[in-house]
């Protein structure tokens, strides 16, 4: 045991595992949500740019300090007149 | 019309059902007519933490099957004129369950009493949503430790996405000489945390034990237990009325509820 080091209540501890814990928790949508998610991408990008539906890759990754949405669009060309 | 309220929490062992006992109690107390029921198909128990186990004849299922009326399976109390309960089965599991029957039981229930308290199994399985699907409100216990705040999430997001809006929490067996020495999470991290309003804490208190032992309700083993006064506070705060928190300031949304799912 270190004597000299001032030691942090364990409760704080459980606090910021706990937050972690949930923002990764949460993140994880339920495949139906997931797939309007995905609808909902492809409406907004198709505003913008050309693409074939089905190259799109989406994923909810965790790492360790953060979960990250990843999405990976082919584009196909960029439409001259956006809305 | 009875306010039908389910008492639940994820996880199990944090006290879901002497809370729904003492919360029934209580409310009886304050003059309401009150039922507990226990959803727990298979393992019964709130029979006998309310030392009821040699009174009971019929139960839920019987009542669901059509083999009795609910008047014949509602178990007065030994002392509280008023509190009833409606056990559960032992010899059926939770796949047994008519989920349609059990919400039209309690629809019927409402109209004779003021409040249906619906004691959960733990999970999130058939035997918590046959409990929740009847409710218009929930309870959330909710002990300070890592693993029943996260299951207690969980289950709020899964009540949340059903329509049940009105849920508040409960905090069970808290130790204020840990929280204050700062080895157990405080009440208000807990809220902070789930993004709920609290309705009450309940301290670690040895009477609430010695009181299931002898199958005896805590408002008539230790009224004066600091215990039973946390359930006098959250009965009279479910009735509207505005009791302060003994000594915490905790009913306070923290800035991590801005971040709740959906």
């Amino acid at each position: 045991m270190n004597l000299f080091r001032i030691t942090k209540g364990t409760s704080a501890i459980a606090e910021e595992r706990l937050k972690l814990i949930l923002v990764q928790d949460r993140s994880l949508l339920p495949p139906a949500k997931f797939e309007q998610m995905k609808e909902d991408i492809v409406d907004i990008m198709s505003n913008y740019f050309d693409f074939n539906t089905a190259d799109i890759v989406i994923n909810i990754q965790r790492e360790s300090k953060k979960t990250l949405l990843e999405a990976i669009i082919p584009l196909l060309s960029v439409k001259r007149k956006t809305r | 019309m009875g306010r039908t309220i389910v008492v639940t929490a994820g996880k199990g062992g944090v006290g879901k059902t002497t809370v729904t006992a003492n919360l029934g109690a209580l409310l009886t107390k304050l003059g309401n007519k009150v039922v507990v029921v226990d959803m727990d198909i298979g393992l019964r128990n709130l029979d006998v933490v309310m030392g009821l186990e040699n009174r009971v004849v019929y139960n839920i299922m019987d009542v669901s099957d059509g083999k009795c009326k609910i008047n014949q399976a509602l178990v007065r109390d030994k002392t509280l004129p008023g509190l009833f309960l409606l056990p559960a089965s032992q010899i059926h599991t939770k796949k047994d369950i008519n989920i349609d029957k059990i919400v039209e039981i309690i629809s019927i229930i409402e109209n004779s009493f003021d409040y249906i308290l619906l004691d959960s199994p733990a999970g999130i399985e058939k035997g918590f949503e046959s409990a929740s699907a009847p409710a218009k409100e929930a309870l959330i216990v909710v002990t300070p430790d890592v693993s029943s705040v996260r299951d207690a999430d969980r289950v709020i997001g899964i009540l949340e996405n059903r329509g049940i809006l009105a849920i508040s929490l409960i905090v069970n067996r808290y130790d204020i000489n840990l929280v204050n020495r700062k080895k157990m999470l405080n009440a208000d991290s807990v809220v902070d945390i789930l993004g709920l309003d609290l309705i009450g804490m309940i301290p670690e208190d040895k009477s609430v034990i010695e009181s299931t032992n002898k199958g005896e309700l805590l408002v008539n083993y230790a009224n004066g237990s600091p215990a039973n006064k946390a359930f006098e506070n959250i009965s009279r705060r479910i009735e509207g009325e505005d009791v302060p928190f003994l000594n915490f300031n905790s009913q306070r949304r923290g800035i991590f509820s801005l971040f709740r799912r959906r």
